[in-house]
């Protein structure tokens, strides 16, 4: 791929586009996604087979399962029905809160990457890879300490051990993408594959709790786990943990838009090649953007661990791969990517209330995963149809195709051309 | 920035091609190094891995192995050489997979549900071809997309129609043995397997003739490589790319079907009986250089790994089975950590806008 002209492309379209279009395309794809899901169900429903009592009719047609309920319960049921009487912060509004928080730091994880321009599929492997290592560290030094002291030093300390652990692991992609040229979306992926064996072995083998039948490590002390506070304690979250996510939002979108790192890191992601012309080291850039990355992917392996299960057990569920979601529906925004995680918690969360609810698999949500992502990638058909809405737009409207966040800085950084009045939006 | 593009262009091909021959050469360096310390003591673990190497059953089921591998890897070639990076191999084979196992499961056709399970992925291809093509979305995002979705459609239907993720099991094609050929030691094993092993050498072979030896091979390679020279001919480059995505879901479809065929069954915890095989095809092209030929022995090096693999966990030469199943992962990193210099066809991974509004 003729890596210059691509970026250059990139770059011109994107200098047209702004960031409300991104909003707006986001909040598109959403509703795109949920009204494809809806005509799922509908089919679903049409090919399985209830009673008809359990049946719901539209059009005078029965289907077996009711999308309306689905969505209502996927949505309000995820926040613990706030509409209705008795709303507690306590039950499943903790949850949809919990997959908040580690989606914010497996999305930041991904969203730190696509920056770059690299895509890091293999944010599940550097969870996994740093939620052992927070086990096992912690599991290390908890004997040394004990009590409020003990809380206080051992969960950073946990937080730390994953993250040191996951850009590690983090660093292996980077460093074959910059000195071998390795492809980095395959390397991930495989990588992500060889983090799920060797952990199973090693909590199968090695570190495994003999006083357990499951493919886990021993539990952590209370002591070493997040605390929780105000609420959640029932499941597993803590306020502390998703403030905590909430300042690294704030952190890296700093760290992005306002150093000389984050001004590196942009232009490589946009111009690799006008970048190392400007002196930007690119293989040093890569393997560092790699390991901060995968850093981040350690610290939502870290809390997984010490906030979520207060042990490591083998079969880390994929927030890796929603962080791709959350990140691409962010448009690579650090700010963005809280309010995606925060729909994709919701969404997490509703998966289980929408199983206990109804009889639709909750694989559904996978799959309303992957439409989000298609329906993002192709702003240019939202155009099509916006074009044939109000006639009287710009034609000359260029594409944009992937992180819509860029957009700013072309426009921070090169003064392009006005995005036609159109201004406003998360980083304004 | 033009004259900067063709230095770095012309540094990988330089790269890519003298970077290949050591990889090559220490892959097998290492089968013969092990190959002959096998020979000279047998009671050792090398000794093991040469009677597993050499066995019969080691190069049929690495020949099984290699068919849904082998065949997404022949799809991947002629969608990225006409300038479409589909890294949605992955999603094409679960698609077909389990279209495949449903559709021999309602009509008991076995060759009725190949069929199904080739125009499910092709479908899916199509949907993939509209969005890059026409809507110009970024391949990567959309390959990653068409994955997604069908990684949670395919279980969303089993669970519909099945009341779980894996299905019932179904005919098989059963294989095919030739009298006398599959006698031969060692080499019998290609001539007493399932129709679907014969289908991929078909494929192999013919993908090969069309790619290099047809006016259609031209035009993809040259939609690849300089869309614009095309375009000046007179050909449309948005249909060959069409065209190229569209074979590659027809290949890839026989890839999944087979798969899942061949075992009679569907299965669709976690990555799904898939697991992998379609990003492990995509390496297998890179390693192979695009050509089809390449492409088929890199598949069979890993589909290999992985055979020797499972014989391996059953003769437990001490390392852990839960280490010995990551081998294959573990080679692909070490094959691009040597050839991750592919020279790429110079457009892949660009959209292509044949009017002149663009620029």
């Amino acid at each position: 791929m003729s890596a210059g002209d691509r970026a250059r492309d990139v770059l011109a379209r994107l200098v047209d586009a702004s960031a409300t279009e991104r909003i707006l395309i986001s909040l598109a794809s959403l509703v795109l996604a949920i009204a494809v899901g809806t005509v799922l169900i509908l089919v679903a429903g049409r090919m399985t087979t209830c009673s008809a009592q359990s049946a719901v009719y539209y059009f005078n047609v029965g289907f077996c399962y009711d999308p309306v309920l689905v969505f209502d319960r996927l949505f309000l049921g995820a926040l613990g029905d706030p509409f209705r009487g008795g709303w507690s912060p306590d039950g499943q509004f903790s949850i949809a809160m919990r997959e908040t928080t580690l989606l914010i730091f497996t999305g930041l994880s991904v969203a730190m990457a696509f920056r770059a321009g690299i895509f890091n599929i293999g944010t599940q492997g550097q969870m996994i890879v740093g939620g052992l290592a927070a086990a096992l560290g912690t599991l290390w030094a908890s004997p040394f300490l004990s009590g409020t002291v003990g809380t206080l030093v051992l969960v950073p300390f946990g937080i730390l051990v994953g993250a040191v652990f996951g850009g590690l692991y983090g660093m292996i992609p980077g460093l074959l993408k910059a000195y071998a040229e390795a492809n980095e979306v395959i390397t991930t992926i495989m990588l992500n594959f060889i983090a799920g064996g060797v952990t199973l072995y090693l909590v199968s083998d090695v570190f495994k709790d003999p006083n357990s039948p499951a493919n886990q490590t021993v539990p952590l002390p209370d002591y070493a786990q997040f605390p929780a506070v105000l609420f959640g304690s029932r499941q597993d979250f803590s306020l502390y943990a998703l403030l905590f996510g909430v300042v690294m939002l704030f952190a890296l979108y700093y760290v992005l838009e306002h150093t000389s790192f984050g001004y590196d890191v942009r232009t490589s992601g946009i111009q690799p090649e006008a970048a190392e012309y400007g002196g930007v080291d690119a293989a040093k850039t890569i393997v560092s953007s790699f390991a901060l990355s995968g850093a981040l992917g350690g610290v939502a392996g870290a809390l997984y661990v010490t906030m979520v299960i207060g042990k490591f057990q083998a079969g880390v569920p994929a927030y890796g791969f929603d962080g791709i979601t959350v990140s691409i529906l962010a448009g690579n925004n650090p700010l963005g990517v809280g309010f995606a995680a925060l729909l994709f918690g919701v969404l997490k969360s509703g998966t289980t209330v929408v199983q206990f609810a109804t009889d639709v698999p909750p694989q559904l949500v996978g799959v309303l995963r992957g439409l989000i992502i298609l329906f993002v990638a192709m702003p240019e058909f939202f155009r099509l149809i916006g074009r044939r809405l109000l006639p009287e737009e710009d034609k000359s409207r260029a594409v944009a195709t992937d992180g819509g966040e860029r957009i700013a800085d072309s426009r921070a950084s090169s003064d392009g051309p006005s995005d036609g009045g159109v201004s406003g939006g998360e980083d304004e | 920035m033009s004259e900067e593009n063709t230095t770095t262009l012309f540094g990988r091909d330089l790269g890519g091609f003298s970077s290949r021959a050591p990889a090559v050469a220490v892959a097998v360096g290492g089968l013969l190094a092990i190959f002959l310390f096998g020979l000279i003591f047998p009671e050792s673990i090398a000794g093991t891995l040469t009677d597993i190497l050499t066995s019969e059953g080691t190069l049929s089921s690495a020949l099984r192995l290699s068919v849904p591998i082998a065949l997404a890897a022949l799809g991947g070639i002629f969608a990225e050489k006409s300038g479409v990076i589909n890294i949605g191999l992955e999603g094409l084979l679960i698609i077909s997979a389990f279209t495949a196992i449903y559709v021999t499961d309602i009509t008991g056709g076995v060759w009725v549900g190949f069929a199904g399970g080739v125009v499910a992925s092709v479908l899916l291809a199509l949907l993939f071809a509209v969005v890059v093509i026409e809507f110009r979305a970024d391949q990567i995002i959309a390959g990653l997309a068409v994955w997604l979705i069908a990684l949670g459609l395919a279980p969303f239907a089993s669970q519909v129609i099945y009341g779980r993720p894996n299905s019932p099991s179904v005919d098989t094609p059963g294989t095919i043995t030739i009298p006398v050929l599959s006698d031969i030691p060692f080499f019998g094993a290609l001539f007493d397997a399932s129709p679907t092993v014969y289908l991929m050498f078909l494929a192999v072979g013919l993908s090969w003739y069309v790619l290099n030896r047809t006016t259609f091979g031209r035009w993809v390679r040259a939609s690849g490589e300089n869309p614009k020279a095309l375009d000046t001919a007179g050909v449309n480059v948005s249909r060959i790319r069409y065209a190229a995505v569209l074979l590659s879901g027809v290949l890839a479809g026989m890839g999944g079907a087979a798969l899942s065929l061949d075992l009679g069954q569907f299965t669709g915890n976690g990555p799904t009986m898939v697991n992998g095989k379609g990003f492990i095809a995509i390496v297998a092209y890179l390693f192979g250089n695009y050509n089809p030929v390449g492409a088929f022995f890199s598949t069979l090096l890993f589909a290999g790994l992985d055979a020797m693999q499972t014989v391996l966990q059953l003769q437990g030469i001490g390392l852990p089975r839960q280490l010995i199943r990551i081998i294959p992962f573990v080679m692909v990193i070490i094959v691009l950590a040597f050839v991750g210099r592919t020279r790429i066809p110079a457009a892949a991974g660009e959209h292509y806008d044949t009017g002149d509004d663009n620029r």
